[in-house]
């Protein structure tokens, strides 16, 4: 019940930003998720540094009882706190839309520091070159409020979004981070059966868990995946025989990306790939609003397929 | 030859000039299609229409006569339920090219996508490069050629039709195998290469279906009937129809198919009273002289809606379930009472169009009859994604009932137990959902609302679904529900009670604010003005009758409706039966029983203090039992049980 989108530009951008390809390719099949648009965006990392975001919305993250001061600022006084005390020296901070958006100097245990922060707010973006953007409305209003378009950028993925719970809440929009883990994002159409099983699983080898999407799900299978030396290409082999269900899913790390897409195909993508860019999208009309006027060459990956991208510079 | 900039123009407005040069006769050159879905759709003239680029989704679907070319790629459902025409495309197709395709020629020059060809019924669907996996599932006629590799599980549950296969083939589908080809089916390919201008000197492999899964391998035999009463009686256990089904399927070894709905006991309306004193009811002078029941459903979004002389149409069934002259039947009743009739599955007949006013078009999975002709001569369209009786299960048709006239209407071999598709090959999601919709809204110019029918099941999340989707209104069919066959333990134990499935769908939509921006038809069990009223009274904009009617008509509710020999002339498809039934007769009986229930519906909402169906409201009623109060949120109030008896004996 959405749309995905990913580019990568393999020297680097060129004449077109990595926020500016991505709102056009989401704009381009808003169709397919009228009510949330998120963005997971992937700048050059400074070493020593992490970028986190947070929701602090008032009816969401740490003012809904989770931490101990209410209101926005008492989330955000909340949020400092609790890095401080884990020995995060802030460098920058912000309050932009429904998030709140620090640079830390970090050197300890992210995955502790992580699952700490989750508890105390929630966390929707680390990583030292990942940044999540994502909020209800369209790709536009997205990035009317975090401008997505200013981000030049590596590569990165974008999601579309029609919700079915109660609320169109931030946090169920995509993409999703692996808690626990940096620099990882997921963006995902279709649906994961064998979900609490695989949950289960890694839950029971200490894992954390922080939504009930199985798009986290994901996530977090394949950042444990990374974490265990496994490059991303075996990965996401491996994902599409322990996964069950529809899937077509984009994942992108620091320097990579990646997709797969399951055995039955019901879940469509298509991709377009040149010397110096990848882009990858639910549909074609996606790809073309970057080429307007071309007719592009492009491919449907085959079902029970895989395959990754990395950065030439 | 004029020019289209779809660089400047929207699709709308594009396929609204198209259809417009069509008619005229006038070629058409569209320029920077940049991938956009439904190019050309619903195109019913003999002109051409050059592509320059890329196609999306649906490119000349629900087209005839006209011919298509695109010079690069297409999305997914090329040429879908495409007629006479042709279409070329110079690149690649996404999945299920030439779906539903009943006489088309279709040439895709490079690959195509997965389940090529899915349930077509006629023509030609050429691939010249690879095939991906399940080309030809679940065919029921016409041709598919791949020069390339058949892909996996090539023919899977095809019906009919041949596959020809010129690089290998990967593995076949179930119950499809490799047969010898005939000279002459050579030539015809040859030359159908010729005509495309294709040079392939390599020879076919052809696959064929295997006619092992096309009918049961015992059909079911005929039983005494055994009375409603005593077949729904109160013992779970050891019942009459319990003994029965036991008996049957140690004859058959697999499950029962009947007709009919569930008979468990569940709760449902009669469980439920209104909270005023309604003894007066219908005492007053002429209450539907007195109460505003005029109702439109389908035109919140622009489109011509159905005009209800009151807020009850007839709910779809299918000719074939039900014979030509019962659906003619119901179709002269439905115009006598000013309301709407339903095709239900398999197509819509000359017969049924002219008796019924305003008639409403099913599109199902197996696209059986489903066309761009009737599609505009419908007053509504709508797309069926479950039933209430059987959810998530196709219709089944037993080859009794598949006859010459109605495999040719359906565009389906003859004689085979028919299992329709128990899902749509391009509705996978919500996401596929929402351009489905817009194919017909734009074949169709935007005249005709389109609506969802709903078996209840996860009801919460479909409703919210038909909401986001765009769809006029909601067909939402509870557990009560019946059906012309289906499996005997899926009607008893699986679906959700029309009690909570419209209770759940106006709580989802009120969550999303849709309350005033869709409309819902609930069925699924309504008998007759109070089960109406009542279905009014939680929410509905109107309601659905199917059994009642056919009741009405002269149903003897045996429960055979799967044999194929029904006494009363009703669900058979044999001459012999048929004859005995008289639909103008039986037009004026339902008639009549529609008329009854008008004026029960006029006399409770008068009594009730009200000018208007519309002010009937979930305060008008109470639960008379814990399930009920439960499902609904009613106040639980049994001291109301004699009250509702009394009513019943007056009214009902």
């Amino acid at each position: 019940m959405c749309g995905i989108a990913g580019v990568m530009f393999k020297h680097g951008a060129t004449g077109l930003s990595t926020g500016q390809a991505l709102i056009d390719m989401l704009d381009g099949c808003q169709h397919r998720g009228p009510d949330s648009t998120g963005f997971a965006l992937y700048e050059d990392a400074e070493p020593g540094k992490l970028r986190l975001r947070f929701l602090v919305e008032e009816e969401n993250g740490a003012s809904d009882g989770v931490g101990h001061n209410s209101g926005v600022e008492g989330a955000i006084a909340d949020i400092r706190t609790t890095l401080e005390d884990h020995g995060a020296e802030i460098v920058e901070d912000e309050h932009v839309g429904n998030s709140y958006r620090v640079v830390v100097r970090f050197s300890g245990d992210v995955q502790k520091l992580t699952y700490d922060m989750e508890h105390a707010a929630t966390l929707i973006s680390i990583g030292e070159s990942l940044d999540i953007r994502k909020d209800v409305g369209g790709a536009h209003d997205v990035d009317d409020v975090f401008h997505v378009r200013e981000v030049e950028g590596t590569h990165g993925l974008g999601h579309v979004r029609l919700a079915t719970e109660s609320e169109v809440k931030p946090e169920a929009a995509h993409p999703f981070w692996a808690t626990g883990f940096t620099d990882i994002a997921i963006v995902h159409n279709g649906q994961i059966t064998n979900y609490w099983k695989m949950r289960r699983r890694l839950e029971r080898r200490g894992f954390e868990f922080h939504t009930d999407n199985d798009s986290e799900l994901i996530a977090v299978y394949l950042a444990d995946k990374l974490a265990n030396e496994v490059p991303l290409e075996d990965a996401l082999k491996t994902s599409i025989d322990d996964l069950d269900g529809t899937f077509s899913f984009l994942v992108s790390t620091k320097d990579e990306i990646g997709y797969a897409k399951d055995h039955l195909a019901a879940k469509p993508m298509i991709m377009y790939e040149t010397d110096d860019l990848i882009a990858i999208a639910s549909e074609e009309v996606s790809l073309n609003r970057l080429f307007p006027g071309r007719a592009l060459d492009t491919r449907e990956p085959p079902p029970g397929s895989y395959g990754t991208w990395s950065r030439l510079t | 030859m004029v020019q289209i900039d779809l660089g400047q123009v929207s699709v709308r407005d594009a396929n609204e000039q198209i259809r417009k040069w069509g008619a005229e006769g006038e070629d058409i050159e569209v320029l920077n299609p940049d991938a956009r879905h439904h190019i050309g759709v619903g195109l019913i003239h003999p002109v051409r229409v050059h592509i320059q680029g890329s196609a999306g989704y649906f490119c000349a679907g629900l087209a005839d006569q006209a011919r298509f070319e695109i010079d690069n790629n297409v999305g997914w459902g090329l040429g879908d339920n495409m007629y006479a025409g042709m279409v070329t495309v110079r690149g690649n197709a996404g999945a299920i090219a030439g779906v539903a395709i009943r006489g088309a020629e279709i040439v895709v020059h490079g690959n195509v996508g997965s389940r090529a060809g899915q349930v077509m019924k006629a023509g030609t669907l050429c691939c010249v490069g690879n095939a991906n996996f399940m080309a030809g599932y679940m065919m029921y006629g016409g041709r598919i050629i791949i020069l390339g590799e058949s892909g996996e599980r090539v023919g899977e549950d095809m019906a009919a039709g041949d596959i020809f296969v010129g690089g290998a083939v990967r593995s076949l589908g179930s119950d499809a195998q490799l047969a010898d080809i005939e000279e002459s089916e050579v030539d015809d390919i040859r030359a159908f290469l010729d005509r495309h201008e294709i040079a392939y000197k390599g020879s076919f492999q052809k696959i064929e279906n295997a006619g092992k899964r096309l009918r049961y391998a015992t059909s079911e035999q005929q039983v005494r009937s055994i009375p409603f009463f005593t077949f729904s009686g109160t013992s779970d256990y050891w019942n009459p129809k319990v003994q029965e089904d036991v008996y049957v399927k140690s004859q058959i070894g697999r499950y029962r198919v009947r007709g009919y709905g569930g008979a468990r006991t569940l709760p449902h309306l009669s469980d439920l009273a209104f909270k005023r004193d309604l003894s007066a009811a219908g005492t007053a002078g002429d209450p539907v002289a007195a109460v505003e029941m005029y109702t439109e459903i389908g035109g919140l979004n622009g489109a011509r809606p159905l005009k209800l002389s009151m807020p009850v149409m007839i709910a779809p069934m299918s000719y074939g379930a039900l014979s030509r002259s019962t659906k003619q039947a119901v179709g002269m009743a439905s115009s006598m009472a000013g309301i709407a009739e339903n095709t239900g599955e398999g197509g819509m007949s000359d017969a049924q169009r002219g008796a019924a006013e305003q008639l409403v078009f099913q599109c199902l999975g197996g696209r059986l009859g489903w066309n761009i002709h009737d599609m505009n001569r419908a007053d509504g369209l709508e797309i069926y994604i479950s039933q209430g009786a059987k959810p998530g299960f196709g219709g089944q048709l037993m080859a009794k009932k598949v006859t010459k006239e109605l495999a040719t209407i359906r565009g389906i071999p003859e004689g085979i137990d028919l299992r329709s598709p128990s899902r749509h090959p391009d509705i996978l999601g919500a996401d596929d959902l929402v351009i489905k919709v817009e194919e017909f809204r734009e074949a169709t110019g935007y005249r005709i609302p389109v609506s969802v029918k709903l078996g209840a099941g996860r009801v919460r999340d479909d409703i919210k679904i038909a909401f986001k989707d765009g769809f006029d209104f909601v067909e939402l069919d509870g557990m009560q529900g019946s059906t012309g066959a289906g499996g005997a333990e899926v009607m008893e134990h699986v679906g959700v009670p029309t009690l909570a499935a419209i209770t759940q769908a106006m709580e989802a939509l009120e969550e999303v604010e849709g309350l005033d921006k869709i409309q819902l038809v609930l069925m699924g069990g309504i008998r007759d003005g109070i089960d109406a009223a009542k279905g009014l009274c939680l929410g509905a904009d109107a309601v659905a009758m199917g059994t009642a009617v056919i009741i009405a008509g002269g149903c003897i509710a045996c429960m055979q409706c799967h044999v194929g020999q029904c006494v009363t002339g009703i669900a058979t498809q044999d001459p012999k039966h048929e004859r005995r039934y008289n639909p103008v007769a039986e037009a004026r009986n339902i008639h009549r029983y529609l008329e009854g229930v008008r004026w029960q519906i006029a006399a409770l909402t008068q009594a009730m203090g009200y000018g208007s169906t519309t002010e009937l409201g979930r305060d008008d009623l109470v639960a008379l039992t814990r399930d009920a109060a439960e499902m609904t949120g009613l106040p639980y109030a049994p001291e109301y049980r004699e009250r509702e008896q009394a009513l019943r004996g007056r009214v009902g």
